[in-house]
């Protein structure tokens, strides 16, 4: 156990430390999901107000953009110099890569999500103070979700030539689920002063549970120097 | 005419004769609804065709966790055919239930948890197909659709949860007089043997291009076997 610890966190640290020093990234997917806030926040007339519980969906086309291009960053690394091929032959175990690859992105993920969101917020006067803490359990659920998805199509994918378009078509529609939970959430939350639906919430964790465990499983199956 | 192109044939006109019988049947036999008139006779075609939506999808999941246990191409060109079916099938369900939605609430769409449902279930097989239109490569192609026709019907469900958080117009339950239960069941019949009869036509086509392209032969073995291979 602490050794398939250890592995998920040299392999993790592997991937933020490449980050770090190349930078190629996050500067690129955060400028971009700040230009998606902007665009979407005139073309929907945010400067009017009283469309502060849009920015909920609004932020959702950043995340999903910022988070498919870090799926696609992540493993497009391994693609370099048959990086792959050595992770591969390795004795380190398929699902544990997999693990891997899931924390560098959700890491990175949160990290584009700390910039955009407060841009949401500021540029929809979206009040945000009304419930931070349920806003940072439903986006932090539906993240997850959406991440170990897209972390396994991401290996799938990678080695095709249309990768980065691909990757997009492929994730979107099978993220829909928790897009429409979440932002069905937040309206109920942040528009009509609700509770957390337990129903919305049951979606959220189903689709996780689901979806880790299936790619857990298939990761194996899927992925070739 | 040998004997298969026999039975193919009377598969076919059996088909088409129930067609014809199940029409006449709605047409003569059938009421006109109180306050939808003959808008209503939609829904023999509707409902049909959603349940085999159904038996198309899951039958692209049989056949993607077929060819990723085996790794046998005839259960992705099964999958193919399936999936083709499936997305035809889902937008008449669409598209019937758009007619019917305008004639019933005077609009031709509304964000209501099943109309939502169909459409992202069409997405979900539609982009199936343009996933496997955009991968050139035969073995890498069939692996990552088999992953999506899994993963998009483990979806299923989910899509379906998550829409019922949306607000509902759609009939949930309709009362039918026996004439109209009838037709329904009549209708069952003819729209199922094309479905079937239309995923085994298609599955016969791309079985015949891949032998025609020269593929059919033994798969290339998993990644060690291969490594191994390449080393000696």
């Amino acid at each position: 156990m602490t050794r398939t610890l250890r592995q998920i966190a040299l392999l993790v640290a592997k991937d933020l430390r490449i980050e770090a020093r190349t930078r190629q990234t996050l500067g690129l997917v955060t400028v971009l999901g700040i230009l998606i806030v902007v665009v979407l926040g005139l073309g929907l007339g945010a400067q009017q107000g009283g469309v502060g519980h849009r920015a909920t969906a609004v932020l959702w086309v950043a995340y999903l953009f910022a988070g498919v291009l870090c799926f696609e960053k992540t493993m497009s690394v391994e693609r370099h110099d048959g990086a792959l091929a050595g992770l591969l032959v390795a004795p380190v175990d398929r699902g544990t890569i997999y693990a891997a690859k899931l924390i560098s992105n959700l890491v990175m993920m949160l990290a584009v999500a700390l910039v955009v969101t407060p841009a949401g917020v500021v540029f929809f006067g979206f009040d945000l103070s009304a419930a931070p803490g349920q806003f940072a359990l439903v986006i932090g659920l539906s993240m997850l979700g959406f991440a170990a998805v897209g972390t396994l199509f991401a290996a799938l994918v990678s080695s095709s030539r249309l990768a980065g378009g691909l990757l997009a078509l492929v994730v979107f529609p099978l993220t829909l689920p928790v897009v429409i939970a979440s932002t069905q959430i937040m309206l109920g939350i942040f528009r009509d002063g609700q509770d957390l639906g337990g129903m919305a919430l049951g979606v959220l964790g189903a689709f996780d549970v689901v979806f880790l465990a299936a790619s857990w499983v298939m990761f194996e199956w899927v992925l070739e120097p | 005419m040998n004997r298969r192109a026999v039975l193919q044939l009377a598969y076919w006109v059996v088909t088409a004769a129930s067609f014809v019988g199940a029409a006449l049947l709605v047409a003569f036999a059938t009421p006109n609804e109180r306050t939808m008139g003959v808008v209503q006779k939609i829904f023999y075609l509707h409902l049909p065709a959603a349940i085999n939506t159904f038996l198309a999808c899951g039958l692209v999941f049989i056949a993607s966790a077929g060819y990723l246990w085996q790794r046998k191409t005839w259960w992705d060109d099964l999958a193919a055919a399936s999936a083709k079916v499936a997305v035809l099938l889902c937008s008449i369900v669409l598209l019937t239930g758009m007619i019917w939605g305008r004639s019933a609430w005077g609009t031709w769409w509304t964000w209501s948890p099943r109309l939502t449902f169909s459409l992202v279930l069409w997405l979900l097989y539609v982009v199936y197909l343009m996933v496997r239109a955009s991968i050139e490569s035969e073995q890498r192609r069939a692996v990552v659709s088999a992953v999506y026709g899994i993963v998009a019907f483990l979806d299923v469900p989910l899509v379906y949860l998550s829409a019922k958080l949306l607000e509902d117009i759609h009939p949930s339950s309709i009362t039918l007089d026996g004439s109209m239960q009838l037709a329904l069941a009549a209708w069952f019949l003819p729209v199922t043997l094309a479905a079937g009869g239309l995923i085994a036509a298609r599955y016969a086509l791309n079985r015949a291009q891949r032998q025609r392209s020269g593929s059919a032969a033994p798969e290339p073995r998993g990644f060690p076997v291969r490594l191994v291979g390449d080393a000696i």
